[in-house]
C-alpha cells in the first residue's frame, strides 16, 4: 500500500511540478521503508532485532557517558578546573531550563528531563555527522513519548493519590471524561509524531536541497535543519512534557 | 523504519534509562557533591563570621562598660584624692596656726616672765638703793639740805637706773 503511495506522489511531483529527476518517490522509500536492521538476530524470528537507531542511541550514549567522565574527573571544592567550572555551568543552566517549565512541584522530575533533552538534542544532532537521527525512528520517538506519559500519569498519581488521579478525569465536568482518557493515548502520540515528523521532515528538505543543488546551499540549510531545527525539536519535546508533568502536579 | 516493534521499544527505554542513570551517577551526583560541600563551606564560613561578629560586639560592650566603670572610678579616684588633699591641707594649716598661736602664747608668756623678771631686778635694785641711801643717811649728819641733795640723787639715781 506504502509503495502505491510513493508512485503516486512521485507521478505527482514528476507531472505536475516536473522535479521528476529528484525521485522523490525513492528517496521518501529510502528513508522511511528501507530495511534498517542492524543485528539480525535468527531467534524467534527476527523478534529481537536491534534497529540502526539503537546502535546509534549506544554510540551517542557513549559519547555523553566519556564526555561526562571527561569534565567530572578530579572535581574540587576549590581553585576549580576549566572542565568543571563547564561540568557545574551544564548541570546549572540545563536543570534552570528543565526547573522553568517545571516548578517547583516538578522539581524531582527536572534531571529526568534534562536527559531526555541532551538525548534528544544530541541524537538530532547526529545529522551533522553524516548519520541518520535515531529520532528518525518511530521506535525511538514512541519510547521517549511513552516514557513521558507514564512518567506524567506516575507524577499525578504520586501527587494527588491514586483516587483523585482517577477522579480527574472527570475534571472540570464529567462530560469531557472521554476526551481525557483519550489524551492518555493522543498526547504521547502527537509527542511521537511531531518529533518524528520534523525530524524526517527536515532531513527529507535537506536530501532533497542536496539533490537539487549540491554545493553551498545544503551546508547554509544544514545550519537550520540539522542544528537549529533538531536542538528546537528536542527544547519542544522536553517543554510539553513538563508542560504536562506540571499540569499533572497542580 | 516506520515499523514499530516492542522490543526496539524495549531497547531504547533501556537505553533512556541506562543514560539516565549514567547522567545521576556521573554528573549530578558528582557536581552536586562539590557544590554541597561548596555551599556547607560557604554557610558554615558565614556562621563563623556571625558568631565572630557577635562575639566581637559583646566584648566591645564589654570593654565599652569596662571603660565607663575605669571613668567613674577614675573620676571618683581623683575626687577622693582631691577631698584627701584638702583636708590635708586644712589639717596642716590648721595645726600651723595652732603652733603659731601656742608660739605666740608662749613668747607672749616669755615676755610677761621677763617683764616680771626685770621689775623685780629694777625693785630689788631700787630697795638695794633704797638700802644704801638709807644707810648713808644714817651715817650722815641731818640738816635740811643734805636731806634735800640726798632726797635729789636718791631720785637721780632711780631714774638712771631705771633708763
Amino acid at each position: 500500500m506504502m509503495n502505491r503511495v510513493f508512485q503516486t506522489l512521485n507521478i505527482f511531483f514528476e507531472r505536475v511540478m516536473g522535479i521528476g529527476c529528484m525521485d522523490i518517490g525513492g528517496l521518501l522509500k529510502e528513508l522511511l521503508l528501507e530495511d534498517k536492521v542492524a543485528i539480525h538476530f535468527d531467534f524467534m524470528n527476527g523478534f529481537f532485532d536491534i534497529n540502526r537507531s539503537i546502535v546509534i542511541s549506544w554510540v551517542i550514549i557513549l559519547v555523553l557517558i566519556l564526555f561526562m567522565l571527561f569534565i567530572t574527573s578530579n572535581m574540587k571544592v576549590h581553585n576549580i578546573s576549566k572542565k568543571q567550572l563547564i561540568a557545574e555551568l551544564i548541570v546549572e543552566k540545563l536543570r534552570g531550563i528543565t526547573y522553568g517549565m517545571l516548578g517547583e512541584e516538578g522539581l524531582r522530575y527536572r534531571d529526568y528531563m534534562v536527559v531526555v533533552l541532551v538525548f534528544i538534542g544530541a541524537s538530532n544532532l547526529v545529522g551533522l555527522f553524516g548519520q541518520t537521527p535515531p529520532t528518525m525512528d518511530l521506535n525511538v520517538t514512541a519510547s521517549l513519548s511513552l516514557m513521558s506519559i507514564i512518567l506524567v500519569e506516575a507524577a499525578g498519581i504520586r501527587k494527588k493519590g491514586m483516587k483523585k488521579w482517577v477522579k480527574s478525569f472527570a475534571e472540570p465536568m464529567a462530560v469531557v471524561a472521554p476526551m481525557n482518557v483519550l489524551e492518555l493515548a493522543i498526547r504521547p502520540l502527537s509527542l511521537c509524531m511531531r518529533l518524528f515528523g520534523n525530524i524526517i521532515g527536515a532531513t527529507v528538505i535537506m536530501e532533497l536541497l542536496k539533490m537539487a543543488v549540491p554545493v553551498f546551499i545544503p551546508a547554509a540549510f544544514s545550519l537550520y535543519f540539522d542544528l537549529f531545527d533538531g536542538l528546537i525539536q528536542a527544547y519542544v519535546f522536553v517543554f510539553l512534557t513538563s508542560l504536562y508533568i506540571k499540569e499533572a502536579v497542580e | 523504519m516506520l515499523s514499530v516493534t516492542v522490543m526496539n521499544i524495549i531497547y531504547n527505554v533501556i537505553n533512556l534509562l541506562v543514560l539516565f542513570i549514567a547522567f545521576r551517577l556521573i554528573l549530578f551526583k558528582r557536581v552536586d557533591s562539590v557544590m554541597t560541600k561548596r555551599r556547607d563551606e560557604i554557610d558554615h564560613a558565614t556562621d563563623s563570621a556571625k558568631k565572630m561578629e557577635a562575639e566581637a560586639e559583646a566584648l566591645k560592650e564589654d570593654y565599652s562598660k569596662k571603660l565607663q566603670e575605669a571613668d567613674k572610678e577614675c573620676e571618683s579616684i581623683i575626687s577622693k584624692s582631691r577631698q584627701d588633699g584638702f583636708d590635708e591641707y586644712e589639717k596642716i594649716v590648721g595645726e600651723a596656726k595652732e603652733k603659731a598661736d601656742q608660739i605666740i602664747t608662749e613668747a607672749r608668756h616669755n615676755a610677761q616672765i621677763e617683764a616680771q623678771r626685770e621689775k623685780d631686778a629694777y625693785i630689788s635694785e631700787l630697795t638695794d638703793l633704797v638700802v644704801h641711801a638709807a644707810n648713808k643717811i644714817a651715817v650722815s649728819k641731818h640738816d635740811e639740805e643734805s636731806d634735800k641733795e640726798l632726797y635729789n640723787k636718791f631720785i637721780f639715781e632711780a631714774i638712771e637706773k631705771s633708763n
